[in-house]
């Protein structure tokens, strides 16, 4: 019958065919009613990018890193004096931010070299538009996301403590205090095999 | 009861599960199909799991522009769907759902009728096909008509088979000669003639004359609106007379318990769960290859369906 | 005049009918879809006469296979949509022996018949028809079997040339 050496019982791949059917008839689809039901997204779901306005000191970092160039920023130096001071203090004010996001390709560069956390993920996603010029958000639209960023996922307890913290936490303990790395390996109490 | 009045009762019992059961089928291989592939099928017309989904497709059929190609035969060509559907309406009259006559019109040649009127179908494969003047609808016309010619012996032969074990035409009459033991002697007929019915409906895993990844939608392909809708309502027509017909011969039609109140319902009960296997295998199987089709059909069913017409008169012999 | 005798007429007449487009259209595979309505009629005709098993072996063997086989193989060759001005058709001679035998067996059976009535038999079951098959006629449907059978084998033979060919070669 086949050109093929090796054969089970004639008719075996004809029912297993008709059991895979069968079985996946019996189980849950997959499939999501998206517009009825929202999809559960995982965490760092990367949605639209939301600002957080006051964090911003109009360092210009995202919009030099972004790759499509999709951020503009404008902004003026404001005088704020400082009683007592010699000379009265500088300040940026941010007078426009916008992210173009027909230009952003949601590489999330930005979001990464902002030293001071003022940009964040959001998971929204329905942020379509009729006009594609409408897709240029303003730092209204922008901040308008910042309610719908989640708080950012516990850290692993077995991952490496962040830099900030074992800092603190070597310069509590005081000189001669284990390093970052050292308390990382500590931190699991059962030490590596083989080491 | 007046004449009159009983024939438009069976008249209209006939129409009415003409429309309805083939609604019934499609939406059952719409739903099953989908689960079976992993997804949900339609969940929107109709609000419940989409149970109006076919219906939805009536009226936009309704509502499409029926073209006819330019160089298309024109009478013969808007002639089709109808000859199409038609054969599987009558057959529809000849099959009995319950015992004491439940049956649109009882027929001494009930067996004999029902495979020639299937046997019309074949012609309008060919005269769509040809209508159409379009290469791939002929391509798939006559694969169609080699496919229909092919399958319609085992067919004959299988039902040949069990009418030779009933002693009878009759389709009620084959039913009542019935009795469970036959599930194991008329199994190779019982098989043959599923095959080969699958095989005249163009179902897949046998639909190489419909093949659309190879003939776009073969002798279907230039139809559009309503013609295209009963090209499609033929098709589920045609599953539930094969459905039917394996019931009746094979799968004992209304026995069951109580089958005197409860027959009818044991007949739809074992033409939907025949149906359903229609389904599966549509799932499950690949579409064969037109040699493969061939090879089946002349080396596999006819032999085993000739082998069993020996049996079942040596069984009917020595009984 | 019965509602027998007007499908009889009207039967006829559509057999007739679509019999001669049959011989005249020049549309070649219109001509074979007509041949399908005349043998269709003629299966009304053997119906109204009550010979049920007859009309439907006629619509199973002539309608279902017969002329599709004509049609396929129509299409398999040449089938043009539209009238083909090449169709290669002796007409004189055609009507002169169609006309003269139709017209010669009407002569003969309105001859042989004149205004008797004849009532219609008692509808053909199935179990009668299968005692006079295999009663009364068992010699001539088992030579018709025979004769059957060998056209099977030699239907066999011309389509395998390897039977009865010379070997060549080794094979």
């Amino acid at each position: 019958m086949s050109e093929h050496g090796e054969r089970s019982a004639p008719g075996k791949g004809l029912v297993n065919g008709l059991a895979v059917t069968l079985k996946t008839m019996t189980r849950r689809s997959t499939t999501q009613q998206y517009p009825d039901v929202q999809p559960e997204l995982p965490p760092r779901s990367r949605g639209v990018i939301a600002l957080l306005e006051e964090n911003c000191t109009v360092c210009m970092l995202c919009a030099r890193e972004c790759p499509d160039w999709c951020i503009y920023i404008d902004s003026h130096k404001e005088e704020v004096v400082v009683p007592g001071a010699a000379r009265a203090r500088q300040r940026n004010v941010l007078d426009r931010f916008d992210i173009d996001f027909s230009l952003c390709m949601y590489c999330g560069i930005c979001i990464e070299v902002c030293p001071f956390d003022a940009l964040h993920w959001s998971p929204e996603f329905e942020y379509s538009e009729l006009d594609v010029l409408d897709l240029l958000h303003d730092k209204d639209r922008l901040g308008a996301w910042m309610p719908t960023v989640p708080p950012p996922p516990a850290h692993d307890v077995l991952g490496e403590p962040s830099k900030e913290e074992a800092t603190a936490a070597r310069k509590a303990a005081g000189p001669g205090a284990p390093t970052a790395a050292r308390t990382a390996r500590a931190r699991p109490e059962t030490p590596e095999p083989g080491k | 009861m007046p004449l009159w009045l009983d024939l438009l009762v069976r008249v209209v019992a006939v129409v009415a599960a003409f429309l309805v059961l083939p609604l019934l089928v499609g939406q059952a291989e719409h739903k099953v199909m989908a689960h079976m592939q992993g997804r949900l099928g339609p969940m929107y017309a109709g609000a419940f799991h989409g149970w109006a989904q076919l219906v939805a497709d009536g009226v936009k059929f309704v509502q499409k522009e029926d073209i006819t190609p330019r160089d298309a035969d024109r009478r013969v060509f808007q002639l089709a769907p109808v000859v199409a559907l038609f054969p599987y309406l009558i057959v529809l009259l000849a099959i009995p759902l319950g015992p004491g006559g439940l049956v649109a019109q009882p027929l001494d040649v009930g067996l004999f009728f029902v495979l020639a009127v299937l046997g019309i179908g074949v012609v309008a494969v060919l005269m769509s096909a040809w209508a159409s003047a379009n290469k791939y609808s002929l391509l798939g016309g006559l694969r169609g008509a080699a496919q229909l010619l092919g399958y319609e012996l085992p067919l004959v032969l299988a039902a040949a088979s069990v009418a030779m074990a009933a002693g009878t035409l009759s389709l009620p009459g084959i039913v009542e000669a019935w009795s469970p033991w036959w599930l194991l002697w008329q199994a190779p007929a019982a098989l043959v003639f599923f095959v080969s019915g699958l095989a005249e409906i163009r179902r897949p895993p046998f639909d190489m004359p419909i093949a659309d990844s190879e003939l776009v939608f073969g002798y279907m392909t230039e139809y559009t609106g309503l013609r295209f809708a009963f090209f499609l309502l033929a098709e589920y027509v045609g599953i539930i007379v094969i459905a039917a017909l394996t019931t009746v011969l094979f799968l004992g039609g209304w026995h069951g318990p109580a089958a005197e109140h409860l027959g009818w319902l044991w007949t739809l009960l074992k033409v939907f769960a025949v149906s359903f296997v229609i389904i599966w295998l549509r799932v499950s199987y690949p579409r064969l290859r037109e040699d493969q089709l061939q090879r089946l059909c002349w080396l596999v069913l006819v032999p085993v369906a000739l082998a069993q017409l020996v049996l079942t008169a040596a069984v009917k012999v020595a009984l | 005049m019965t509602v027998a005798d007007a499908l009889l007429l009207a039967l006829g007449a559509v057999a007739v009918g679509s019999g001669a487009l049959v011989v005249t259209s020049t549309h070649l595979v219109r001509a074979g879809l007509y041949l399908v309505v005349s043998l269709g009629a003629m299966a009304g005709l053997y119906l109204v006469l009550g010979a049920e098993l007859v009309a439907w072996v006629q619509v199973l063997v002539y309608v279902g296979a017969v002329v599709v086989l004509l049609l396929f193989a129509v299409m398999l060759t040449r089938a043009p949509i539209g009238p083909s001005a090449d169709l290669d058709r002796p007409a004189w001679p055609a009507l002169v022996v169609g006309g003269g035998v139709g017209l010669g067996l009407a002569a003969l059976f309105i001859d042989a018949f004149r205004w008797t009535i004849v009532a219609l038999p008692v509808p053909g079951t199935t179990e009668r028809m299968g005692a006079e098959i295999f009663g009364t006629w068992v010699l001539p449907f088992e030579v018709l079997s025979i004769l059957l059978l060998s056209a099977l084998v030699g239907a066999i033979v011309l389509s395998r040339p390897d039977i009865g060919a010379p070997k060549e070669g080794g094979a």
